[in-house]
């Protein structure tokens, strides 16, 4: 992979993982701070119109979330670093 | 032979860019041997541990749901994260003292995707025979033979990877519950979902992806070489030695036709799992796994050449100056690994298993009684981080003639690993005050065990006379 490689000129798939795979690392990190200082489940009791989830519901769906975010920001700085179309 | 190339393989349009499939000759010899050891003892403890017990529960167990890890005798709950946090420090920066030292030792031996690749690997070998028996059945049509063949392969790689997944998920749920209720399909959705999920990761990490996940996704292969100096321990060939390489027959002197040690037979790029080729200098994507040591060692015992061609060796020793294994980075990284250890071991010894926080009433500051005295309202919240449920009981001191009133029976019960939160009053006659406020101490102790306590600060705010 030579720096000097436009980015469209990669295949869809080499894009697809650039943008998935650091937001895993970055989920998977955000995931253990976040339900380290949060508890699901008072979280649930406290807010009102919350679902009842169990913990390991919460925790994988916070998983997906945050991988979600993270990946749109990767997704958006791929985006941003294509040279501009006329 | 002559290719330079690794293999001859397809063309695969792989995940990151066109890549001939590396199809790693397999090796014998000391490095080998050591690898094997590894693959056995980190597969062992990962396979092994869960079905380990303790005190009548699984002896490491990552209680996600009841929020709590237990390790052996050691039961962690979130309040104690910061002990996670050294250890993963601690883990961290003993890669860099490691890869300091001896380079990429972490990749050629220890890490999960060197290791489940290994096993991947000989699976493959014991099927498919060796590297041109693969080679061959990959480019020739797709026979019965070959159909079965690879079945039976991917058969036995998605069952091994779904006893792994299986595996990973028993240190979140207990094991021995887990493993017959996967059989009787009663798991749950997210059980399931987290068992494929990882033993996909699995089957496409070790099976396909294999070196392009230390090329491509790994992080520590990008930095790794910012730990290096020229006394780190790396694996080299020895162009001195070596060069000018070529071809010639056993018991030809190589001085009298004009070449060096290498005979140019490629085993060293054929063994290679990443595909490069060690003669060509110190490059990122070598993981230092040394099987071009093993197999070179192999080729110079049948020339009669001396061993070593290919070596483990830093650059200073390659350009004959002295080697230092006590270097600034290795004392300094040292010094602070003894540092957080102790650190580690202080966190866990001191670690209180009662806790108390004091929280102030927010609304009323203070509220004059009929009979004169003030009061003050306060939330405790009484926290139990031991193994089972403890009694316990609150007293306050350092405010000579005040009262705590709490509306609860003495003792409190907190369950294992839970937090009680009970009100509690303060009342005093504020002549005894001598300021406007003053500090109360809150203790928690143990019923039971007199050397088991805590204590909090609380501000007590009055009215002076």
């Amino acid at each position: 992979m030579s720096e000097s490689v436009n980015v469209d000129e990669r295949p869809l798939v080499q894009r697809a993982i650039a943008v998935l795979w650091p937001s895993f690392l970055v989920a998977g990190v955000a995931t253990v701070l976040l339900f380290t200082w949060v508890d699901p489940a008072e979280l649930s009791q406290c807010l009102d119109g919350m679902p009842a989830v169990t913990r390991m519901e919460a925790y994988s769906v916070g998983f997906f979330i945050l991988w979600l975010f993270a990946a749109t920001a990767s997704a958006l700085t791929c985006y941003f670093g294509r040279p501009p179309s006329r | 032979m002559s290719e330079h190339k690794p293999s001859a393989g397809d063309n695969d349009q792989a995940f990151y860019e066109k890549r001939a499939k590396v199809y790693p000759r397999e090796v014998h010899g000391i490095f080998a041997h050591l690898r094997l050891l590894g693959v056995v003892v980190l597969l062992g403890i990962f396979y092994g541990a869960p079905w380990l017990t303790w005190g009548g529960r699984q002896a490491i167990w990552f209680d996600l749901p009841g929020r709590k890890f237990h390790i052996l005798a050691w039961t962690f709950w979130p309040q104690d994260f910061f002990l996670l946090a050294l250890l993963l420090i601690i883990a961290a920066l003993s890669l860099f003292f490691f890869t300091a030292l001896a380079g990429r030792l972490w990749c050629g031996y220890a890490c999960p995707q060197t290791v489940w690749t290994e096993v991947f690997l000989w699976i493959e070998q014991r099927l498919e025979g060796d590297r041109a028996r693969q080679m061959k059945l990959d480019k020739g049509p797709w026979t019965s033979r070959k159909l079965a063949i690879k079945g039976t392969k991917h058969t036995i790689w998605v069952l091994f990877s779904l006893f792994t997944g299986i595996t990973f998920v028993g240190y979140f749920t207990p094991i021995v519950e887990l493993m017959p209720r996967f059989f009787t399909l009663q798991t749950g959705g997210w059980e399931n979902f987290w068992i494929l999920f990882y033993g996909f990761a699995t089957w496409g990490n070790a099976g396909f992806m294999r070196e392009q996940v230390c090329i491509y996704m790994c992080p520590y292969a990008r930095f790794q070489s910012a730990m290096f100096d020229k006394d780190t321990l790396v694996i080299s060939y020895d162009p001195a030695r070596g060069e000018p390489r070529g071809s010639r027959k056993r018991g030809v002197d190589p001085r009298e036709k004009g070449l060096g040690d290498c005979i140019d037979c490629t085993l060293c790029v054929q063994v290679c799992p990443t595909g490069i080729d060690i003669r060509d200098g110190l490059q990122y994507q070598c993981i230092g796994c040394a099987a071009c040591v093993d197999v070179c060692d192999e080729v110079m015992d049948k020339m009669e050449y001396p061993r070593g061609l290919v070596r483990y060796t830093t650059e200073n020793a390659m350009e004959g100056k002295p080697a230092h294994v006590l270097r600034p980075r290795v004392i300094l990284y040292g010094l602070l690994l003894l540092v957080l250890f102790a650190a580690l071991a202080v966190g866990i010894g001191i670690r209180n298993p009662v806790g108390i926080d004091v929280i102030r009433d927010r609304n009323v500051l203070y509220r004059e009684l009929p009979d004169g005295r003030v009061e003050n309202v306060y939330i405790l919240k009484l926290l139990n981080k031991a193994d089972s449920v403890r009694d316990y009981r609150v007293e306050i001191r350092g405010l000579p003639g005040a009262e705590l009133v709490i509306d609860r029976t003495m003792p409190v019960a907190v369950p294992a690993g839970g937090v009680v939160e009970i009100p509690a009053r303060v009342r005093i006659d504020p002549a005894l005050l001598d300021m406007p406020t003053a500090e109360v101490i809150f203790e928690a102790r143990v019923e039971g065990l007199p050397d088991e306590g805590n204590e909090r600060r609380g501000r007590f705010v009055g009215r002076m006379q």
